[in-house]
């Protein structure tokens, strides 16, 4: 650490690397005092401020991009939690790793937060897979999708707690359900959970990139304080900074301005924005009165329209449209053509004359943005629009649409608006049995469930030309992926046995996910085989090692290296201080070209660690995909006996334990 | 939209502007610390300065009633009559009806109100000249009507005017009404003068009668002019520097001399102009630094009370600002507010309590909003703040009950009309709803700006263009955009774009880059939240000269290109094409034989000169590219109509060189701009590891010094740069397309040349390329 010299107060710490997080807090209790833990790509440090010196120094190969600090359910001491790609680790003070799993993507945000209410503290995590899951030590109790990588998690009151999107949206859940959420233009940088009208529960504050700070209430979302900097608002904090015993808000833009809040009194009665607020609520309220006064004016008039029943030509240009139109919409599955993929097609079109002048549909999630336009030239103008959809994910979609109804020369129309569920599995086309070779991977596990209640599933899930016929088990229902053509088989056998196959690990995690959650199923064992993934993985293994080999290889060279700078340097010095100046140009020369060897090397360290990270990542993944092919318990036990397998180097232990879910015979 | 992004209501609150900052001081006094690094003080300093002067001047806003959707100047605050020094307040909206109210213990105490009819254009006050001005006169149609103020109709006089009225003076029996081009004079309504104005006639003004002791009429005219007359002359043109929108009697009388004249324009900039017998004397202008919202409507009022009248001046986006005067040609802006949405009028006066002066203005959607200087919270007792409450509380529930009133009636209705859905023969037809739109250029930055506002809140905006153009992002706006992705084949579609509104918006700011050469439509569907759901779609046409401007006059030295149409059209077809390529334009073909019309093209300040008539027409400019896209505009139209054109024209060799070096220093500026904000960041980190800036170059240092500057610049003008190059890039394709050589092949070089930055060396290379 070193005393700054522009600022007497200021102590620098250089860490020598890209700092990815940073926090602060107690790790360890016998201390009595914070300690400073910093996050790199590749490391953890933990450090103490008023010894100077190291409390632990952790490699992490995961990367840290996300720090936690804070007791996490049973586990007495203190944790520095951090999340990387895919991977989640614990520290204790000591650097004793006392956490260990794994989550569906890459970590972007971490929070402590007592989920369930029993008194322990439950780990949030937000990840660039869009979900938020919630583990009770290392067990998935809850997930929640989001429509955008979650870049914030705070903890509130009790359940509550508040996140951000990378798209602009922040919101509070209360457990699984989502209280409200707002999205703005601009994007959250910080959010932070601070009692700013002292009413006893704390407020969501945001710092937006536009340097506007909100206070929202917890649980409407109405903004109760705001306040604007001139730049992007870099963090959020609290602490008492003035050391007068008073709590502050603290916020600091990206331009180095900070300020300062402190709660409101008692008398604001939690009334934080000026006193005209019974005139916005008058305001309000006239404008609600306004509103109804021209709903009412726009019966009246249609009523007096409604006297004169022939269409005119003129009518049409107002948008005056037969009353009993209607608008039609129906999903079906397009197969494709040569000039266009295929696609899950929405299929919008009103009953009568009058034409569709253009689409909206709002979803999010299957569109770049937050909605879908299709707007016909004036000639391709007609009653029916056909919308093509192709969901990246497997997820189910709302569909908000929006139809423009009229005439061709309207300048008004009607707005027709309804909602379609686009189901989860839709990008999968039901295909015959016998029509191609069976996937070679499969899932099998026993529900005892009756057939009817899978058939509803496969109704509510897939997009089936009919409804598929009430069958009694044994029965076979085949699917076609449209992205890949990939195979996917669902056999129903007598007994509640049920096999599914795919190629697609992916895929048969999210069906059996599916259907726990549809089933109402808590725990469920299988057994699964993935003969091409898993031979993949154990390719992803063997390149683990070898990179490792190849980074120890480089570092050794990497420091022969420096020793023979230090005696290049020296006698290069000696030279110029004889005078020998032809000498001394040879070494530098040499010392030149020797620096520009390093460079290289570097650059191949480099690629041989994102390479490195990439392969880590691989397997964090593969483990996660092994614990989603089971439920509730038998899926824990499967990510814990895969982490031990791992740090055994047991590799045809793991890929075991991936296939039946347990390390014993 | 909104249920399904949960609370969205909640983020409107985050929108509306009100003092957030005050509530700072509210938590407690010093509860705001700022420890700013860099430039805090300065802040600080602007902080307090804008803290004195709101000290001096601190008005409380009071909402007091909704009327229907208000035009520009209709409404007026009634002459205090009797021992009562409150005023009365009219105001006339565009359901026809004519309301007349005063305040009572902050309630809206009915006088009278007319029953709908058309359209209320105009409002204003008249009487026999020195008497209390306390006749109202509206103007709606083609007719104007006249009533006391009970509410009792004492005139309806039905003009010869063939178009409704747009603008209306009264002064004692002389009426003055504008139609769009024509301006009509009336003594005790008989027909006095005409006058057919070259452009649309945006408001009339007389000068006071009793003062100058002629009639002297003004009219302000979208062309940039104010047009003098005398009788049904013209006597002079008085030029300004944008279209005026709204003329005022400076102190409401003409001053001593009853001869100065405040003009408002469309693009925001206010000023004073003496209008004398024989020549107009600009007194002086305020401009538009702020980049607010176009100029509705001007009064002159002593809210200060220092014995001075303020100009008051409300704005097209909803701010209404106070100006004082230190010296008399100086004034300084001393107080504004926000509002949400239009200002359409404004007056002071006293309204709500006696003794306590406001600002009433009246907004687009007809809200009717008073400035007041009465403290809202009084420190005498506390026994009146209760009452004051109790107020607003027994406001609040006779709403409330109201409102209960109306949603049972609403269910009905909603009901019979869900019915009315199962019958085939009826007929749904759409409720009609206005919508405020402008449509401008931007000379600052050379882009459009559409604003577009409701009466109620907003739910979404579909942009729709058939021309490749750029939406750029507006800050006061809210809404979420989202751009769809765009099929041109074979939908024609360049830009598809959802604005999602957030609750409470009305008025909706975009603002769009166009290339020139590019024509099309732009179009706007407009969705508000009121049931039943319906859109409303606007159209705006991006002309293929689209960056160009009207002037008043040009510079004929330079090097001109010229294009000379031949062939058998008639004035009216030539003059429509002109329209077709050229914004600012009228579209009624202008009187006489032949017309000239000056352009400045607003991005690279080359010029265009237009001179027309029946069966010819000369196009002179100094930039060959404007000469280009005319040709090929004019030769498609013409084939379309299947006239036969004779196109000649003649290339100044010249004029390219005279036009790069117009744009060099242009390009030049640019260049440097960019490349000092590219070292802003580098420097700062230097400035940070070292401590201190003493070892730099004194050029480096005034980069780091310059730096909020220099990125406000360049913030200001996001793609400048690109556009300079896209545009010396088709100058120079231009240049040879006359000439009948293809160089597309040699634009590479060219842009390699852009980046060297050397005049010279642009100039060889635009020579040498043959």
């Amino acid at each position: 650490m070193v005393q700054s010299t522009q600022d007497a107060d200021i102590s620098l710490l250089n860490i020598n690397q890209g700092i990815t997080c940073l926090t602060s807090g107690v790790l360890n209790p016998q201390l009595g005092y914070d300690s400073l833990l910093v996050g790199t790509q590749t490391n953890l440090l933990a450090y103490d401020v008023h010894s100077n010196s190291d409390l632990f120094y952790k490699e992490v190969s995961d990367g840290a991009n996300a720090i936690v600090l804070g007791t996490l359910g049973d586990i007495s001491s203190p944790l520095a939690i951090i999340g990387g790609n895919c991977a989640l680790q614990g520290f204790d003070y000591e650097g004793n790793d006392l956490f260990w799993t794994v989550t569906g993507d890459n970590v972007r945000s971490l929070a402590l937060c007592d989920f369930d209410g029993d008194g322990k503290t439950e780990l949030l995590v937000g990840s660039e897979d869009f979900d938020i899951r919630v583990f009770k030590e290392d067990e998935i109790v809850a997930e929640m999708s989001e429509t955008e990588t979650i870049t914030a998690l705070s903890p509130m009151y009790g359940s509550r707690f508040g996140y951000a999107l990378s798209n602009g949206t922040v919101g509070v859940y209360d457990k699984t359900a989502r209280y409200w959420r707002i999205k703005s233009k601009n994007h959250a940088m910080s959010i932070h959970a601070f009692d700013l009208n002292s009413d006893g529960v704390c407020e969501l504050i945001t710092g937006w990139s536009n340097g506007k700070v909100d206070a929202r209430s917890d649980r409407t979302g109405e903004v109760i304080f705001k306040d604007n900097f001139a730049s992007s608002i870099a963090g959020l904090v609290e602490g008492d900074y003035r050391m007068d015993g008073n709590t502050q808000l603290i916020c600091c833009s990206v331009d180095g301005e900070v300020r300062g809040y402190l709660p409101g009194g008692e008398e604001m009665k939690g009334n934080l924005m000026d006193a005209s607020a019974e005139q916005d609520l008058i305001r309000e309220l006239s404008q609600k009165k306004q509103n109804l006064l021209l709903e009412l004016r726009n019966y009246e008039e249609n009523a007096k329209a409604e006297l004169n029943t022939q269409l005119k030509e003129a009518d049409g240009r107002r948008g005056v449209i037969p009353a009993n139109t209607q608008l039609q919409t129906a999903l079906s599955v397009n197969l494709g053509s040569d000039s266009q993929s295929a696609h899950v097609e929405l299929c919008i079109s009103t009953t009568n004359d009058t034409i569709i002048r253009a689409v909206l549909i709002f979803a999010e999630g299957i569109f770049e943005g937050e909605s879908h336009v299709v707007h016909p030239s004036l000639q391709n103008l007609s009653g029916c629009v056909r919308v093509p959809l192709t969901p990246p994910k497997d997820v189910p979609v709302d569909l908000h649409i929006k139809a423009f109804v009229g005439y061709r020369n309207s300048t008004q129309f009607h707005v027709f608006e309804l909602t379609r569920q686009l189901p989860r599995f839709s990008m999968y086309a039901l295909s015959s049995p016998d029509s191609a070779a069976e996937p070679l991977s499969y899932v099998n596990c026993t529900m005892n469930e009756r057939a009817q209640r899978i058939v509803m599933w496969l109704n509510q899930s897939f997009l089936l030309p009919e409804d598929a016929e009430l069958q009694s088990a044994p029965f076979q229902v085949c699917f076609t992926s449209l992205r890949n053509a990939g195979q996917l088989c669902i056999k129903i056998k007598p007994g509640g046995e049920i096999s599914i196959s795919t190629d697609d690990i992916d895929l048969a995690g999210d069906i059996i996910q599916s259907m726990a959650s549809f089933l109402a199923i808590e725990d469920l064992q299988v057994e699964a085989d993935f003969p091409a993934y898993f031979e993949e993985l154990r390719k992803v293994l063997v390149k683990v090692d070898e990179r490792h080999a190849v980074n120890q290889r480089l570092t050794a060279d990497m420091a022969e290296h420096s020793n023979l700078i230090r005696s290049m340097l020296v006698q290069a010095e000696d030279a110029r201080l004889l005078g020998d100046m032809k000498n001394m140009k040879k070494r530098y020369i040499e010392l030149y070209d020797l620096n520009r060897d390093l460079i290289n090397q570097y650059k191949i360290r480099c690629n041989n660690h994102t390479e490195l990270l990439n392969n880590l990542k691989a397997v964090n993944q593969a483990i996660q995909r092994a614990g989603r092919l089971r439920v509730g318990k038998p899926k824990t036990q499967v990510i814990t006996a895969c982490r031990d397998a791992i740090r055994n180097n047991n590799f045809n232990m793991l890929f075991r334990i991936m296939r039946v879910g347990t390390a014993s015979s | 939209m909104g249920s399904w992004l949960g609370a969205t209501r909640a983020a409107a609150h985050g929108c509306r502007g009100n003092g957030g900052a005050a509530a700072v001081g509210g938590a407690g006094p010093g509860a705001a610390e700022r420890w700013g690094r860099r430039g805090a003080a300065r802040r600080r300093r602007r902080r307090c300065a804008a803290l004195l002067l709101a000290m001096e001047l601190s008005l409380a806003r009071v909402d007091y009633l909704q009327v229907g959707v208000t035009s520009q100047k209709t409404m007026k605050l009634l002459p205090a009559s009797g021992r009562k020094a409150t005023q009365k307040v009219v105001v006339g909206d565009q359901d026809g009806v004519i309301t007349c109210f005063g305040i009572k213990k902050g309630e809206a105490v009915p006088v009278f109100k007319t029953l709908p009819g058309q359209k209320i254009a105009r409002l204003e006050l008249g009487g026999a000249l020195n008497t209390p001005q306390e006749k109202i006169f509206v103007a709606t149609g083609s007719e104007v009507r006249g009533f006391t103020k009970r509410g009792k109709q004492f005139l309806s006089f039905e003009t010869n005017l063939t178009e409704s009225i747009k603008a209306m003076h009264i002064s004692g029996a002389d009426l003055f009404l504008c139609a769009s081009y024509i301006y009509n004079h009336y003594c005790d309504c008989k027909d006095q003068h005409y006058y057919l104005s070259g452009d649309k006639i945006n408001d009339v003004l007389c000068l006071p009668v009793e003062k100058v002791n002629c009639i002297t009429p003004v009219l302000a005219c979208q062309d940039r002019v104010l047009r003098v007359l005398q009788g049904s002359d013209l006597l002079y043109e008085v030029e300004v520097s944008g279209p005026p929108t709204v003329l005022a009697l400076n102190n409401g009388n003409g001053s001593d001399s009853g001869e100065e004249i405040v003009f408002g324009t469309s693009d925001g900039k206010v000023g004073l102009i003496q209008i004398t017998g024989s020549n107009p004397v600009h007194k002086w202008e305020i401009g538009n630094e702020k980049k607010r919202g176009g100029i509705l409507c001007i009064d002159s009022f002593d809210i200060l009370g220092d014995g001075v009248k303020e100009l008051l001046i409300g704005r097209d986006d909803g701010v209404l600002e106070v100006y004082n005067f230190e010296s008399a040609d100086d004034p300084v802006l001393r107080y504004d507010h926000a509002l949400s949405e239009s200002i359409a009028s404004v007056q002071g006066g006293c309204v709500g309590k006696d003794g306590y002066d406001e600002i009433l203005a009246c907004t687009y959607s007809g809200w009717l909003t008073g400035l007041t200087t009465e403290p809202i919270h009084r420190e005498g007792g506390s026994g009146e703040e209760l009452k004051l409450s109790q107020e607003m509380q027994s406001k609040i529930s006779s709403l409330r009950s109201e409102l209960e009133h109306l949603q049972m009636k609403v269910l009905q209705e909603r009901e019979k009309y869900q019915q009315s859905s199962q019958s085939s023969t009826a007929v749904s037809s759409v409720p009609a709803f206005s919508v405020n739109d402008k449509f401008t250029l931007n000379k600052d930055d050379a882009s459009y700006s559409l604003i577009l506002e409701v009466q109620t809140a907003i739910d979404n905006v579909l942009v729709q263009s058939d021309v490749p153009i750029d939406l750029l992002d507006v800050d006061k706006n809210s809404a979420v955009v989202s751009f769809s992705s765009c099929d041109s084949e074979p939908n024609s579609n360049f830009l598809l774009a959802t604005y999602r509104c957030q609750a409470n918006t009305t008025r909706l700011e975009l603002k769009v880059r166009s290339i020139e050469g590019q024509y099309g439509t732009l179009q706007a569907y407009v969705t508000p939240r009121i049931q039943p759901k319906t859109c409303q779609v606007h159209q705006y046409q991006i002309k293929p000269l689209s960056l160009h401007q009207r002037t008043h006059s040009i510079d004929h030295d330079r090097p001109m290109n010229t294009l000379m149409l031949k062939g058998q059209f008639s004035f009216a077809e030539i003059h429509s094409w002109v329209v077709f390529c050229l914004p600012e334009v009228p579209e009624k073909t202008p009187a006489g034989e032949s017309i000239t019309f000056y352009f400045q093209n607003t991005f690279l300040g080359t010029q265009l000169e237009s001179t027309y008539r029946k069966g010819e027409g000369f196009f002179k400019s100094d930039n060959i590219s404007t000469i280009s896209i005319l040709k090929d505009v004019l030769s498609k139209e013409a084939t379309k109509r299947k006239i036969n054109l004779n196109i000649s024209y003649d290339i100044n060799e010249e004029s390219v060189r005279y036009t790069l070096k117009l744009i060099h220093p242009k390009l030049e500026y640019q260049q440097l701009l960019a490349k000092k904000v590219h070292l802003i960041d580098a420097l700062k980190e230097l400035q940070v590891h070292e401590g201190n800036v003493d070892f730099l170059l004194p050029k480096y240092r005034s980069i780091l010094e310059e730096a909020d500057q220099l990125l406000e610049e360049y913030k200001k003008q996001p793609a400048h740069l690109e556009r300079l190059y896209g545009m010396i890039t088709d100058l120079f394709i231009d240049k040879f397309k006359f000439k009948g050589t293809n160089v597309k092949t040699k634009v590479p070089l060219l842009l390699e040349v852009l980046d060297g930055c050397d005049q010279d060396g642009l100039i060889a290379f635009f020579e040498a390329a043959a």
